[in-house]
């Protein structure tokens, strides 16, 4: 399940200290989302003993964090029937593989973003996916179309 | 590249890594159909007489003993092996004047039925791929059944004239007693039609067509219509929650279908399971008129000659049961009555059935260790591509029972 | 020792409706007399705000009665299941409990249990002790 910044900014000190080097504690909680930066950045969650409870529960809160790819993907396997309507409904899949994924049938390039692997969708890829890099789009094509919700972004 | 025989959209883009002489990963086939691949050493049946292990050649004698001895015998199930092994079953009903019926008969053999009859137009995959606008699903869960059936054939893929996306070129129509996955999925240029009775929402249709406003819908309905007309080439994929809602009474469906049919393109086609049900269908067709529950020795089709109702009536002393579990699914007051009768169960995998079974033998899995033909559920037939080839499959036990009649 | 408030809940009725369900049919293929057979079959789902509004909690086992037949089974909660029924995936359960006149949809009373879930075995047993 994605991960709100609001989530995250309630559970920082809400002092606005700048010691991250942002303005604002929400300003920070959205970075932290997007990875642009780290949770031990903010220092007095980790050296002022008031805020050790709140600091145990962003940790386990941002566990999922770890598991995300580059572009915030997660895949929860378990869900997913292999039905493929991700990886047919991709525009990136669509404009470079035609004759494969974006026709309906398994990829036929070497390199897709997803595939099915033993019945579950799999990611090979990410980074060519629009939301990977500088200029990224923050397209849900995949999620969308996945009506199990087998496919989150962290940042919702 | 190999077929998926786990459900009648029959993928054939699978492929497989292989390992030792054994299948290791499986690409591109959904959770069902990779299990098939995956698990081909899972729960395999052994060949057995009373429950007890015995070799082959002695499970196989017995059969041919049984099968000789029968006064009025029933062959049963058929739908997940090939087409020549149903031509062999088929051969076999014949010659012992015997009963034969598949699972389409509480299945969908009506829809397929009306379609070999020519009462209702029907089209192709590919046809649908390349063409279609309006998709129906009624009375279907196809992300469950036909889980890549959505994104392989009808409103993810690009083809022919839809090049721009489902967004823009496909309509989306789920009706359903309850919000499937699949219903999840109708969101933009889509709608669900939650449907508490199916021939309410049938009538609705045909009042809108002749102009009167709907009971039921009355903004969804006319606006389907209205795409319809601007799509020209559309779809309607039937499923048991519509063949179980209308109770087997199909004339206004056919008569909306007529309807609809004077305005724009509208072609049925049924959305089922069983791999190579329709070619059951198919072939007993050709050769009887029938699609199901016919008996050779009457020379005719009759709800008297269903499966279960051999078994409800005891009209049956021996039944064949070729890759089905009946014990799973058909109601089990019938089923149950194997236990009494003499029953042959041929089967890759252990089954409820088997268990009760007088003799059980062991069969290869059609697609993954024996080869042959299967009918798809829009009529396109298949050559599957297996893996390993197995001396003894469905094929090769039923010409050793053709032997001996 | 703590109450259990489920002795107290009362019966409640509700449509059943049955269909394929992929997790299910992916345990067929790994056998039908394996424990994930069991667990993905003997299962009964009800929308969370459904069950939470008649007192069940997912993974309590209840008793799933149509006629005269019962089968003790899990629930579980999915946001698919009818609003204000149950769903189930077809497999040897629904069979005992449907017939062809309710083949896809049956009514049936779900009540709070102590036993285990039901397992196929046992359902066989029942019904060919009855022929």
């Amino acid at each position: 399940m994605p991960i709100t910044p609001m989530e995250v900014y309630k559970l920082l000190p809400k002092t606005n200290c700048k010691k991250c080097g942002e303005q604002t504690c929400m300003a920070f909680a959205f970075k932290v989302i997007n990875r642009e930066k780290q949770i031990e950045e903010c220092s007095p969650l980790f050296e002022e003993k008031k805020y050790a409870n709140q600091k145990e529960k962003l940790l386990g809160l941002l566990e999922p964090l770890k598991e995300a790819t580059e572009t915030g993907l997660i895949v929860d396997e378990e869900r997913c029937t292999g039905c493929a309507n991700c990886i047919v409904v991709c525009p990136v899949h669509a404009s470079e593989d035609p004759y494969g994924s974006g026709s309906g049938y398994g990829p036929k390039i070497e390199d897709p973003i997803y595939r099915l692997e033993d019945g579950v969708l799999k990611i090979i890829n990410v980074k060519k996916c629009r939301r990977y890099g500088k200029n990224r789009i923050l397209c849900v094509a995949c999620r969308e179309n996945c009506p199990s919700d087998a496919i989150s972004f962290l940042e919702g | 590249m190999h077929v998926c025989t786990g459900c009648s959209c029959l993928c054939d883009d699978i492929d497989l890594k292989i390992e030792n002489g054994r299948i290791s990963r499986a690409y591109n086939a959904c959770r069902r159909g990779a299990g098939i691949f995956l698990n081909i050493s899972s729960s395999r049946a052994k060949p057995t007489i009373d429950g007890q292990q015995v070799d082959l050649e002695r499970a196989l004698q017995k059969a041919q003993e049984i099968i000789q001895d029968s006064e009025n015998l029933a062959i049963y199930g058929l739908d997940t092996t090939t087409l020549e092994a149903q031509r062999l079953a088929i051969e076999l009903a014949e010659k012992k004047e015997a009963f034969i019926d598949d699972n389409s008969t509480f299945c969908l053999g009506d829809f397929v039925e009306m379609i070999l009859k020519k009462e209702i137009p029907s089209t192709t995959l590919e046809e649908v791929k390349n063409n279609a606008y309006v998709l129906f699903y009624w009375g279907t869960d196809p992300y469950h059944s036909l889980s890549r059936h959505l994104s392989k054939f009808t409103y993810y893929p690009r083809g022919g004239k839809r090049q721009r996306g489902y967004e823009e070129d496909r309509f989306l129509v789920v009706i359903d007693i309850r919000k499937t996955h699949t219903a999840k999925l109708a969101k933009k240029n889509a709608r669900f039609l939650k449907a508490e009775n199916d021939a309410d929402i049938i009538r609705g249709f045909i009042d809108a067509l002749e102009g009167r406003s709907p009971k039921i819908f009355q903004k969804e309905i006319p606006r389907i219509l209205k795409e319809m007309e601007k799509g020209g080439f559309n779809v309607i994929f039937g499923g048991l929650g519509l063949k179980y809602g209308l109770g087997g009474d199909y004339a206004l469906l056919k008569e909306m279908i007529e309807r609809m049919n004077e305005r724009s393109e509208v072609y049925f086609m049924p959305a089922g399971c069983h791999p190579n049900m329709r070619g059951f269908n198919e072939l007993l067709f050709e050769k009887t008129g029938h699609v199901n529950r016919y008996s050779f020795r009457e020379k005719r089709s009759s709800d008297d000659f269903a499966f279960h109702r051999l078994l409800k009536n005891d009209s049956a002393d021996t039944a064949l049961i070729i890759g089905s579990d009946p014990l799973n699914s058909l109601p089990l007051e019938y089923a149950g009555k194997l236990s009494e009768i003499n029953t042959i169960v041929i089967d890759p995998r252990e089954t409820f059935t088997g268990r009760v079974a007088k003799v059980t033998i062991p069969s290869a899995l059609s697609g993954v260790e024996s080869g042959g033909t299967m009918i798809g559920a829009d009529g396109s037939r298949v050559e599957l591509n297996p893996v390993f080839e197995a001396e003894i499959n469905d094929e090769y036990i039923l010409k050793k029972l053709l032997e001996v009649v | 020792m703590p109450l259990e408030f489920s002795k107290f809940l009362k019966k409640i009725g509700v449509q059943v409706v049955v269909g394929r369900w992929s997790f299910q049919v992916e345990a067929m293929d790994r056998g039908k007399f394996s424990d994930e057979f069991i667990e993905r079959s003997a299962v009964i789902y009800l929308t969370e705000e459904f069950g939470k509004a008649n007192g069940f909690k997912e993974g309590d086992v209840v008793r799933v009665s149509s006629g005269n037949k019962s089968v003790n089974l899990k629930i579980m909660f999915t946001d698919v299941a009818p609003e204000n029924g149950a769903f189930m995936p077809n497999s040897i359960y629904t069979s005992y409990l449907s017939d062809f006149s309710n083949f896809k949809r049956f009514n049936a009373t779900l009540e709070p249990t102590d036993d285990d879930v039901t397992k196929p075995e046992e359902i066989m047993q029942k019904v060919l002790s009855k022929i």
